[in-house]
This record gives C-alpha cells, structure tokens and sequence, in this order.
C-alpha cells in the first residue's frame, strides 16, 4: 500500500515536472543564459560552405566584458586574435598588423553580434528588437531559433540555431543564405574532438544531444 | 525746364529712346563675376592651362564638406546618406568620403585588375603564391570577417580589387571611423565633393550647394547636426552675393546723396531732374554697347561704370552751373563745349588706351567708360538745352560765391608749394616699406580671413590636392602620355620618401599606358598553367575542386583583353576623377600630377628641371609673372595716352603757359595720390591704376574750366559753383565706394577720393593767376 502510494506520488510529481519543462519562455531562457562577465569559455568551430568541401575548424577561447565588448582568440591551427568593442572590429593575425573594420559595413555580422551579445547579456528584449524568437524542445534540451528582421541582415544570414541544456548554451548555429553555415561549440560540447570531415547534420545532432 | 512745345517734344522722344535702351539691356545683360576676366588673356598654352587651372582645374573644383555635431558613429552615418544621394546629383561628378565601396568598380572590368595593379610586376602568379593567398583566405573564411569576404573568395581569391580599391584612396587619408574619413579629432565627418562646374561660375556653383543643403536636409540627422561647405566655389558664391549687396547699397546711397546735393545746389527739382537726364542716357548706352560687344558685363566693371555717376554728372552740373538770364541755353552750351570736349576727349583718350591692354575685364571697362562719358557729354550739349530754360539762379550773381572766391584766389601759393608737395610724395614712395606694386590676386578675394583659414585646415586634414604646385607633362597622345608619367613615378615617390612632398595624384596611378598593360598580361599565365597552379595549391585545403574556376577565367579573359583607356571609364567614379588628370586636346594630351603636402617646393622645381618634357607650375608665382608682365604693357599705352594727351590740350589752348598751367595740377595730383597710398601702406592694383586715369581725367577737367573762367567775376563764381558742385557730388560717390568693405571697391575708391580734393585745391591754385594780378587786371 506504502509502495503503491509512493510510486502514484512519484508518478504525479514527474508529471508535473514534465508538465513544468514542457513550457518554456523565452525571454527567462534567455535571462537564464546570461553570463556573469568577465566571462571566458573555450570554443570549437566549424565553418561550413558552398566553398569547401570539408569544414575549417578552429579552437579557442571566447571572451566576454559585457556590453558589445567581445574577444575571439583562435589558437588552433593556427593564431588570430579578434577584438569587437561596440562597432569597431579588430582582427589580428600572427606576423601581421592589425586590420580594422567597422560593422557597419557589414550588416550581417552586425546582426549576428547583437544576438551573440544579447544572448550573453541574458537580454531577451534587446534580442527580440532585431530577431524574430521562437524557443522549442524541454528544459533539458532547448533550442532558441532567431530570424533577422532587417531586411539588409537577411540578405545573407538565413537563422540563428542555439541549443543547450538547462543555462547552459552548447552551441550557436548560424546558416546564411548561400547554404553556408557555422557552427560554434561552448563549454562542454568542446571537450569531444571535431572530426576533421564532420558533416553539418552529424554536428547539429551532436548539439541537440548535449 | 523750357515750357514750349519743341521741349516737350524732345523730353518726349529721348525718355522713349531711354525706355528702349532700358529694354534692350534688360534682355541682353549678363552679368558675370569671373575674376579671371581681370587677367591678361593668355596667350601662350601655358598661360592658357594655368588661367583653367586656377578656375576649372581639379583642386580648384574640389568642395570640402564637414559634418559636426553628433555622434561620431551618426555623423558616418549621415555622411553614407549624403555619398549615396550623390549618385544621382546633376552638380557633383562625385562626392566620396573615403568609404571603399565594392561597387566603385564597374563589375564588367573586373577582369582588367590583373592588368592595373603591380602585385604581379614584381610577384609571379604562381603556385606558391596561390598557396599562400588560399591559406589566407581560409583563415578569413574562418574569422567574422569571413561573413563579408565569402561572396568574393570564389572570383576573387587575391583579394587584387580590395588591394586596387585601397591603393587609389589617397596616400595621406585622414583618420578614418566607422570606414569614413574624420578630422583628426574624430568630431567632424569629412567629405569631398567635385562639381561639374568651374569654380569661378558663381550660378552653378549656388546650385552646387543647394543640392547639398537639400541632401543634408533629406537625410536621417539627429538635431544639433550642422554641414559646413568650404572651396573656392563656394567663395565665388559668397564674393558675387556680397559684390552685388555693396554695389547695389553703395548705389543707393549716392543716388540719395546725388538727389539731395542737387536739391541744395540748385534748388528746384526741374533742375535736379534734367541733371539726371544725359546721366541715365549715359549709363544705358554704355550698357547696351558692352552687352553687344562683349556679351556679358563683369560685375565690376558694372560697379565701376556705375561709379561714373560722378563723372559724367560733371557735364550738365556745368551747364546748369553756368546758366544766365542773357543767354539762352544753347548759346551757354557753344560757349562751354570747347572746354567740356577738351576735357571730355582726354579722358576718353586715356580710357581707350585699355582697349589694347589685352585684359578682358579693362577692355570691357574701357568701352563702357568711353560710350557713357561721350553719350553725356554730346547728350549734355546737343539735347539738353533744348529742355533747359533761361528761368533760374544765376550763380555769377551770387555774393557768397563772390566771396568764396576771393577767399580762395587770396590764399597764399608760394611758389616753392608744388615742388614741396612733390617732394613729400616723392619720399613717401621711396621710403614705403611694402612693394609698389600688389602682384598676388589673393589679395583682392573679399573672403573673409578666417573662412579661407577654414578653407585650408580642412584641406590640410584631407589631404586634398594642393591648390598651388602642379607639374605639367605634355604629350602627343594619351599613351605617350601615361607611358611618360609612369616614367616619373619612381622619382616622385622618392619625394614622398624624402619628405618633400605628402602624396601625388595622376592618371597613370590609375590607367597604366598601354604598355605597361601588354607587358603585365604577357606575364599572365595561360588557363592551363593557372588551372594547375590552383589545383596544386588548393590540394590539402578544404576548399572544393573546381571552386575557382571563376578566378581562372578572369586571369585568362585578362589575357585577352585590350588595354584599358580612359575613355572605357568614363561615366564611372573613377573615370570624373581621371578626367581631371588627363585633359586631352586637338594639339596633344596634358597630364597633370596633383600634389599634397607640399613642404618643399624647391625640390619639386628641381624635379621638373631635370626630367624632359614635365613642366612644374606653381600658380600663385606664374599668376604674378603674368600680371607683372601685363602691367608692363598697360604703363606703356598709358605712357601713349599721355602724350595724346598733351597734344590734345595743346591743341585746345594753344597758348604753352595755357597748357602748362593746366597739365600741372594733374600731374602733381597724381604723384600725390600715389604718394598719399603709398603711405598708407597700401600696394598699387590694377585697379588703383584705372583710378588714377579717372583723377587725372577730373583734374584735368576741373583745371581747363578753371582756366577758362578768365577775368569776367560772374564766370568765375559760376565756374567755382559748378567745379563746387562737381567736386562735392564726386566725391560723394568715392568715398562711399573707399569705404567698402571689398578690396576692389576700396581700390576704386580711396585714389578718387584723395585725387578730387587735391584736384580741386591744386586746380584753384595753379590755374588761376595770384589775386593781387587779378585785380590789376580788373
């Protein structure tokens, strides 16, 4: 009798968390994302194109000041250091100066900065200025997808994929209209290798697993 | 005024002859206000090319646009807004704010890179050299910045247009934000813009601006944001609006004065009005005469003619001066006109001597001047008595002017006067600290100081194109003219390596010569060859096979392709600002090359001393030349002018001592004239020089009329009244235009001003035997 009542309980209380997880908000999924800054966190990328015919894959480690300040430092294969202060991007390559562009040249990746540094920033309103929102999946595995609103920046950039579990982000997805894509790993998902001939699907599976 | 029929009649004709005149001038005038009309006519091509340059030549076309007053990144913003609306602008051929835009190049000539860019001069084509590109490539395809390059990889993979795009923006850029050009405070937004229309088209050039207010207007600005617009178009707009402002405020004033200075001196407005008569006549002749002859009329030449108010006047002053009950009016006008046509003739004598001068603006001058002072005169003693009536003051009845004039004759006039008062001009002239002679036209702009100080920090923050040194390269034809540019290139970029110079601009940085183009495509290897290359240095990268493919055939339709001209561009961005480098002609091609950050114009001298064919021209010292040279000329004719002159009053007088007594004051007034400037600091113009014709053209006049007053003391008050009037109403309008606000206005005005008080004392004096004689003879 004891048994049977625990199990009912048991049961009921899984259902209701089950219920609880199936309704996700997106603006407290993105709040939940946000990160004490500074911040820094290990990355994998992988860079899919109509270009290539394998992914360019680099490593390294992403740092966040907060606000739009961003840091990219790739150490593998090979050393580039990228720094994004509000409009301004500065990428540095070794044995190379400096090269300086504003992003206001390039809408697209403009666009794709803001939900990047939204998303960090835990500002679901400021996302959802220049992103259309959709959130999917449980609390265990969610998946945020942003389309561009401004025409200009969806001229190249197709949709914005994040997936992760609970507050943590494992991976930010961009496609472009071209049929290219990147994928870039967080955290966690970087401590398995990336095969050099990853396929864009078997990578987007392994994000959605995480 | 004579109230008979005939006179109604006459008054009736001539006010219809004025209306048609007035209507005629209307239609024809064109007023232009092109200084450069005030310079000698070229004659030699160099000559010719500096007179363009100066007005029309690139630097000289060239406005500088400042936004201020926002945010920087708003201010780019606003800056990409005003590039973009250029686009279709009838004004500008092109506004750029150093914004590298893809699209600058056409995409149908984007084959032809391999042929305008050096990379391959020094640098094979090759498989390693491809090897190193694609690796980049991939690490650019990998970082942000891939997101932009991606769509140019596959055409592109050099990134030889991005390279070609970077290398024609100026060597000395400004400090860039946001991708567009600053000053180097980063507050204000910086732009260039070239109009259609030479500087010196003030019309063209109001429009020019209004389609900037207009696009500064239209565009998404935040409040607090202003536009500021420097260059000499933009000064020739501001000088015409204030040469029009003064001259017609200037114009109003003397009427004022004139109406009411008649008003106390005759007292009735018949008088007054009649006086206005030959005057309108005169000013709508000369008017009329320019317009045909010349098609348009300088702005001041305008002002000067208009100036004559005072002279012309002079001529029925005197006849309304001398008016008496015995006489009628047409008797009064035989027995004055040998005088008033000495003096008249004189004067027109020493103006027509501008006719040879070979300077439009003085040739203009000189037959305006000629027909109105000649319309006045022969109005004054031809038509004018017939409207005049016997009714009204005689002045030889006059006790105060008795007076005056016993007054005057009694002054003392020691004999050694003249030759102190010619002394102490002599020794101001000699003693002055600046140079006789004013050779730099700068000084004549009426341009605010601190605008053209505006005007040149922002330049220098731009590096625009120096608007002083030039070399000049000549050649047959367009190729010979790029292969010889090209030939210098290694020598001027030693320059900027010495510090000599900041940057230089020329066609061939942008066309090579043909030549050059042949020689680079024979480097170019064949489809095959590069195919092989790619493929071997794309192996062992990630990119696909066959992804390139595009890239290969651009090298191998480069191959192929003629070379690049001028004329291929035009229409283009890039082809407005190669247009201006290059200026072709039916007796060969000119090239110019453009400087900025000039430091030492030495070195840039020597460098066009020793290289054949390249000609260096520094503007302001070659302008100098070229007004120096033709002033030379005008001194001879006046020299001319001067013994006509003397004949013509010889002839007049007769008697020596006649024509002595009245040849005197005039000369001595003008040494002391030019004295009294001197003194003043002031450097003698141009237009100081036609100022002191006009002295000594009233001199003369007020000396003869002295002169010819005799003994009979009802002539001499009369004579004394007129020369009074004169005189004053001379004056009057002098001193108004000494006191303008314009250099040239000024220069006008201030030598008339000093010569008619001189004039008239000295006239007096000299003219007229010693009181103590004159009673002898009465």
């Amino acid at each position: 009798m004891l048994r049977f009542t625990a199990n009912v309980l048991f049961g009921v209380s899984l259902l209701a968390f089950v219920a609880r997880a199936a309704e996700l908000d997106a603006d407290a999924l993105i709040a939940r994302l946000g990160r004490e800054t500074p911040a820094r966190i290990a990355f994998a990328e992988a860079r899919f194109s109509p270009l290539l015919d394998r992914p360019i894959i680099v490593s390294g480690e992403l740092g966040y000041q907060g606000g739009t300040s961003l840091e990219r430092i790739v150490t593998s294969p090979f050393r580039e250091s990228t720094t994004i202060r509000g409009e301004a991007v500065s990428v540095q390559r070794e044995g190379e100066a400096p090269r300086t562009f504003a992003l206001r040249r390039a809408p697209e990746l403009r666009g794709l900065l803001a939900a990047f540094g939204g998303l960090l920033a835990g500002d679901g309103p400021a996302v959802k200025k220049d992103f259309g929102v959709a959130v999917s999946g449980s609390d265990q595995a969610w998946a945020l997808e942003l389309t561009p609103l401004d025409a200009r920046v969806g001229r190249r950039l197709k949709r914005i994929l994040v997936s992760g579990t609970g507050n943590e982000p494992s991976c930010f997805s961009t496609f472009t209209v071209d049929g290219g894509a990147t994928v870039l790993m967080l955290g966690a998902a970087t401590d398995t290798e990336v095969p050099p001939d990853a396929t864009l699907e078997s990578l987007l599976g392994r994000c959605r697993a995480e | 005024m004579k109230q008979t029929l005939a006179a109604w009649l006459v008054l009736a004709l001539w006010t219809a002859g004025l209306l048609a005149l007035a209507v005629f001038g209307q239609r024809h005038l064109a007023v232009s206000a092109d200084l450069r009309l005030f310079l000698p006519s070229p004659t030699t091509p160099e000559q010719r090319l500096l007179l363009e340059e100066i007005g029309e030549g690139p630097a000289s076309r060239a406005l500088v646009i400042a936004l201020q007053g926002g945010a920087p990144e708003r201010l780019a913003d606003v800056s990409r807004e005003m590039v973009e609306s250029s686009a279709t602008s009838t004004s500008f051929r092109w506004i750029t704010n150093g914004d590298v835009a893809f699209d600058a190049f056409p995409e149908n000539l984007l084959a032809y890179r391999f042929l305008l860019s050096p990379t391959f001069d020094a640098q094979a084509l090759d498989r390693d050299y491809l090897s190193a590109e694609i690796a980049a490539r991939t690490r650019d395809l990998s970082s942000p910045a891939g997101l932009v390059l991606e769509p140019l990889i596959a055409r592109d993979p050099t990134l030889e247009l991005l390279a070609l795009l970077q290398r024609w923006q100026p060597t000395q850029e400004p400090r860039r934000e946001f991708d567009v050009w600053f000053d180097q405070a980063g507050e204000r937004a910086l732009l260039i813009g070239e109009t259609r229309a030479a500087a010196f088209d003030p019309d063209a050039q109001r429009a020019a601006l209004g389609e900037l207010e207009r696009a500064f207007e239209s565009a998404d600005r935040d409040d607090g944001m202003t536009m500021t617009v420097s260059g000499t178009g933009g000064f020739s707009v501001l000088m015409e609006a204030r040469t029009r402002g003064e001259a017609q405020s200037i114009g109003r004033a003397a009427t004022i004065g004139m109406l009411l200075l008649l008003l106390v001196a005759y007292r009735r407005i018949g008088s007054v009005l009649l006086s206005a008569l030959p005057l309108v006549t005169a000013g709508l002749a000369g008017l009329a005469v320019v317009s045909t002859a010349f098609g348009s009329v300088h702005g001041i030449t305008l002002a000067f003619g208009f100036t004559l108010i005072g002279v012309a006047q002079d001529y029925p002053l005197h006849l309304l001066s001398h008016r008496r009950a015995d006489l009628t009016a047409s008797k009064i006008a035989r027995r004055l006109w040998p005088t008033l046509a000495t003096g008249l003739a004189s004067t027109c004598i020493a103006y027509l001597t501008f006719l040879f001068s070979g300077v439009l603006g003085l040739e203009q001058l000189a037959c305006f001047t000629v027909t109105a002072l000649a319309v006045a005169g022969l109005t004054t003693r031809f038509l004018l008595p017939l409207l005049m009536s016997t009714r009204g003051p005689d002045y030889g009845a006059s006790e105060p002017l008795g007076r005056l004039w016993r007054a005057l004759v009694a002054l003392p006039r020691p004999s050694w006067a003249g030759l102190a008062l010619l002394t102490i001009a002599v020794i101001a002239i000699a003693t002055a600290r600046q140079p006789f002679w004013e050779n730099d036209l700068a000084k004549l702009t009426p341009v605010p100081a601190d605008l053209l100080a505006q005007d040149r920090e922002l330049r220098t923050q731009l590096g625009t194109a120096d608007l002083r040194y030039l070399l000049v390269v000549g050649a047959a034809t367009e190729e010979a003219a790029l292969a010889h540019l090209e030939s210098i290139d290694g020598g001027l970029r030693s320059l900027v390596d010495q510090g000599a110079i900041g940057g230089y601009d020329h066609a061939a940085l942008y066309v090579p010569a043909p030549a050059t183009q042949r020689a680079r495509q024979a480097k170019l290897p064949d489809a095959d060859s590069v195919r092989a290359a790619v493929a071997a240095a794309q192996s062992g990268t990630s990119f696909r096979l066959g992804v390139f493919e595009p890239f290969i055939e651009d090298v191998a339709r480069a191959r192929a392709l003629p070379p690049l001209t001028v004329d291929v561009l035009r229409g283009t961005a890039l082809g407005a600002r190669i247009e201006m480098l290059l200026i072709g002609a039916e007796g060969g091609t000119t090239a110019l090359v453009t400087f900025n950050g000039v430091a030492d114009p030495a070195a840039l001298r020597a460098f066009g001393a020793s290289h054949a064919g390249v000609t260096f021209l520094d503007l302001k010292e070659s302008s100098e030349a070229l007004v120096a040279k033709q002033r030379a000329r005008i001194l001879w004719s006046l020299a001319v002018a001067s013994l006509l002159l003397i004949a013509v009053v010889s002839f007049s007088l007769r008697r020596p001592e006649r024509v002595y007594r009245v040849l005197l004051p005039m000369a001595l007034t003008t040494v002391v004239v030019v004295g009294a400037l001197q003194a003043l600091g002031i450097s003698m113009n141009l237009f100081h020089l036609i100022s002191l014709v006009l002295v000594a053209g009233l001199g003369l006049d007020y000396a003869l009329f002295f002169e010819h007053a005799a003994d009979d003391p009802a002539e001499q008050r009369r004579t004394l009244h007129a020369v009074l009037v004169c005189s004053l109403s001379t004056s009057l309008v002098f001193v108004l235009l000494a006191a303008s606000s314009l250099p040239v206005l000024r220069a006008i005005g201030l030598p008339v001003a000093i010569g008619v008080v001189t004039n008239f004392v000295l006239a007096l004096l000299m003219t007229r035997p010693p009181a103590s004689s004159d009673a002898r003879a009465r």
